[in-house]
């Protein structure tokens, strides 16, 4: 059935399967990150964050929104887990993530995952799960703050499972999925067996809005919160160290911005044009 | 240069490949390709610099091109290379991911530059949607890193370079996905880098009839039209190929004119090495207009067929 098309699913399912052999574990994976347009830039280049306002990653909120689109066609539950610091416990974000539709949170809070490699949030990723349990992991199409695209592939891997990037369109049927997989000059069309990992696209679905009653109701869902030693997780070491970060350099510009529709102003603004080309 | 550190690179494409080649020889003379095709792919990257080549063969009907992965793997950890480049399109990235994940590494990914420093390479990238530039190194023994393109310029073929092909048995995927189907996509070719003027629509363009209009001045400016990554993805009323950006094409025309584009920093790095960077907004307080020479406070709607009329007027 076509997750992108819920009463259609609805339709198939009923003649074909009963709820119980298709219902499906899935976790989908989000990210917190700084809102970069709060990036401090010192003199010397060098950057902060320690002003900016957290958000869940733009990308993320098509997994969430993937995980519900076969949550409501084939049942079963959906779990969202991210693993960080202690921003996790922001509640703010913590309701933000559920009022999109997962009945429950999970979360790795632990200092040694403040800004972890792809490597190892793949691990923590990859303990948390199996304590979970799944049939598929879903995660967004990278992160929006580092944006490797990577940490969904290398849980796949770390869990043994099938894995794949760039899925833009689900179908699951029993017990597996057909799922389209849009790469830079084809799409593939998969059969992907369970439990599996994959990460979709952002144009795979709009993420809802969630409503006040979606809010209200996400403040009284289940959260569990772990550290890394309670997923069993003992080895917290990097396998890339930083060497700086610093702001680009950046263009000076002349920043001379009219205003109003009239005659006058877009002659001025015509005149500019042309004396740039 | 040494010939000592051993570098591995592999694309999908030819194109690929060359690239590769040409960034790994500025380590060593030891440039190791790996290479998925028709034997004449195998002999094409000795002309471009590779002295030895791990030809695994042609990939047959419904098998993927990640099914190479457990052979790569076994290549890998008998060799050791100090560095893995890995052609960053998305099967590059999946190869390069999993292969990390077995060897209990990271990948370094999207590199813009790479150094060789005592024992280590040294990558940058870019991080928060390009505030920033990140270098950082890998800790481990084989670094795996993936570069897109027009990172590395590919060196000449040349036919009197030679290296040995070695064919390279296949394994058998532990895990293997099942292709179905491949259908074709339609894909335009397009360089925006090389534009001298780029008219640039963002989602101030409330309706995808008014594309026509948009399109009328950049007949008249002698322009490229390009994007927002929301007008390509999501929209769809753009080919991908037109976006610009971090995760799209990184531009530096003459003039770069964007048309109900809010200026977002991931959108504004593909763009900020324009000469001229002029803005319509409706909005004062977007953020283009601080990053901009020449802007207007108004609605495109009108200001672009207004634009229209003076150019035709000339
Ligand atoms: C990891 C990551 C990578 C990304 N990579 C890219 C990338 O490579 N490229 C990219 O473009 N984006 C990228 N984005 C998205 C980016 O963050 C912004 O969301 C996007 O660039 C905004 O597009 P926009 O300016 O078209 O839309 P909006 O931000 O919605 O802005 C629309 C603007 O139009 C103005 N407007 C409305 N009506 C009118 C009118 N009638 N006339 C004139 N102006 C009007 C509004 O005031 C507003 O400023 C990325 C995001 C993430 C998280
Ligand atoms: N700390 C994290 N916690 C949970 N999920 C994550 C985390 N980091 C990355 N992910 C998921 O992995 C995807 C790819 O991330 P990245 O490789 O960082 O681009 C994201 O879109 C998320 O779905």
């Amino acid at each position: 059935m076509v997750i992108n098309n819920i009463a259609e699913n609805t339709k198939k399912l009923g003649a074909k399967q009963t709820r119980g052999e298709t219902r499906m574990n899935i976790i989908a994976c989000y990210k917190i990150v700084p809102d970069e347009k709060d990036i401090q830039v010192r003199s010397d280049r060098s950057i902060s964050i320690d002003k900016a306002e957290w958000v869940i990653g733009q990308y993320d909120l098509n997994a969430v929104e993937a995980a519900m689109q076969i949550y409501e066609a084939v049942g079963g539950k959906v779990t969202a887990l991210s693993v960080g610091d202690r921003q996790l416990e922001n509640s703010k974000l913590k309701k933000g993530v559920l009022s999109r539709g997962p009945q429950e949170l999970f979360l790795v809070i632990d200092e040694a995952l403040s800004g972890a490699d792809t490597n190892l949030t793949a691990r923590a990723l990859a303990a948390a799960a199996r304590k979970i349990g799944f049939d598929l992991i879903i995660c967004g199409e990278g992160s929006q703050d580092l944006y490797s695209q990577q940490v969904g592939i290398q849980l796949g891997q770390i869990l043994n499972v099938p894995t794949l990037n760039a899925v833009s369109r689900i179908v699951a049927e029993n017990g597996k999925l057909i799922v389209e997989r849009s790469l830079e000059d084809e799409v593939e069309v998969l059969e992907v067996s369970l439990p599996a990992v994959i990460s979709v696209t952002t144009d795979i679905n709009q993420p809802r809005i969630a409503s006040m009653k979606d809010i209200l109701a996400a403040g009284k869902k289940p959260v569990t919160q772990w550290s890394l030693a309670d997923v069993g997780l003992n080895d917290a070491n990097r396998r890339t160290e930083i060497l700086y970060t610093l702001a680009p350099e950046q263009a000076e510009r002349k920043r001379i911005i009219l205003e109003g529709e009239s005659e006058e102003v877009l002659d001025k603004f015509y005149e500019l044009l042309r004396k740039a080309i | 240069m040494s010939s000592e550190i051993k570098v591995w690179i592999i694309a999908e494409k030819p194109q690929g490949t060359a690239e590769l080649i040409a960034g790994a020889k500025n380590f060593t003379d030891n440039v190791t390709a790996l290479v998925i095709g028709p034997q004449e792919r195998a002999e094409q990257a000795v002309r471009l610099g590779a002295g030895k080549v791990y030809w695994l063969g042609e990939a047959g009907p419904g098998m993927m091109w990640e099914d190479y992965t457990d052979t790569i793997l076994s290549l890998l950890q008998q060799e050791n290379p100090a560095l893995m480049l890995v052609h960053a399109t998305k099967r590059g990235k999946l190869l390069a991911g999993r292969l990390a994940a077995n060897l209990g590494t990271t990948v370094l990914t999207d590199v813009m530059e790479l150094t060789w420093e005592v024992d280590r390479f040294k990558a940058t990238r870019r991080v928060y949607g390009g505030s920033a530039v990140r270098q950082e190194r890998a800790l481990t023994g084989t670094t795996i890193a993936t570069v897109g393109s027009g990172v590395f310029t590919p060196l000449p073929e040349e036919a009197g370079r030679t290296g040995t092909i070695i064919e390279v048995p296949f394994v058998e995927p532990k895990i293997r996905i099942k292709l179905v189907e491949k259908k074709k996509r339609e894909t335009v070719s397009v360089n925006l880098p090389a534009a001298k003027r780029i008219v640039c629509v963002g989602r101030g363009l409330a309706r995808q009839e008014d594309l026509g209009l948009v399109e009328e001045l950049a007949r008249l400016l002698e322009a490229e039209m390009a994007c927002t990554r929301p007008i390509a993805e999501g929209l769809n009323w753009m080919p991908r190929e037109r976006y610009i950006g971090v995760s799209g094409a990184m531009v530096k025309p003459d003039l770069y004119l964007a048309l109900g584009v809010s200026g977002q920093i991931q959108h504004m790095v593909g763009a900020n090495q324009s000469r001229t960077i002029a803005a319509v907004n409706t909005d004062k307080a977007a953020p283009i207009f601080n990053q901009a020479d020449y802007g207007i406070v108004g609605d495109l709607k009108k200001i672009v067929p207004a634009l229209i009329a003076r150019f035709k007027a000339e």
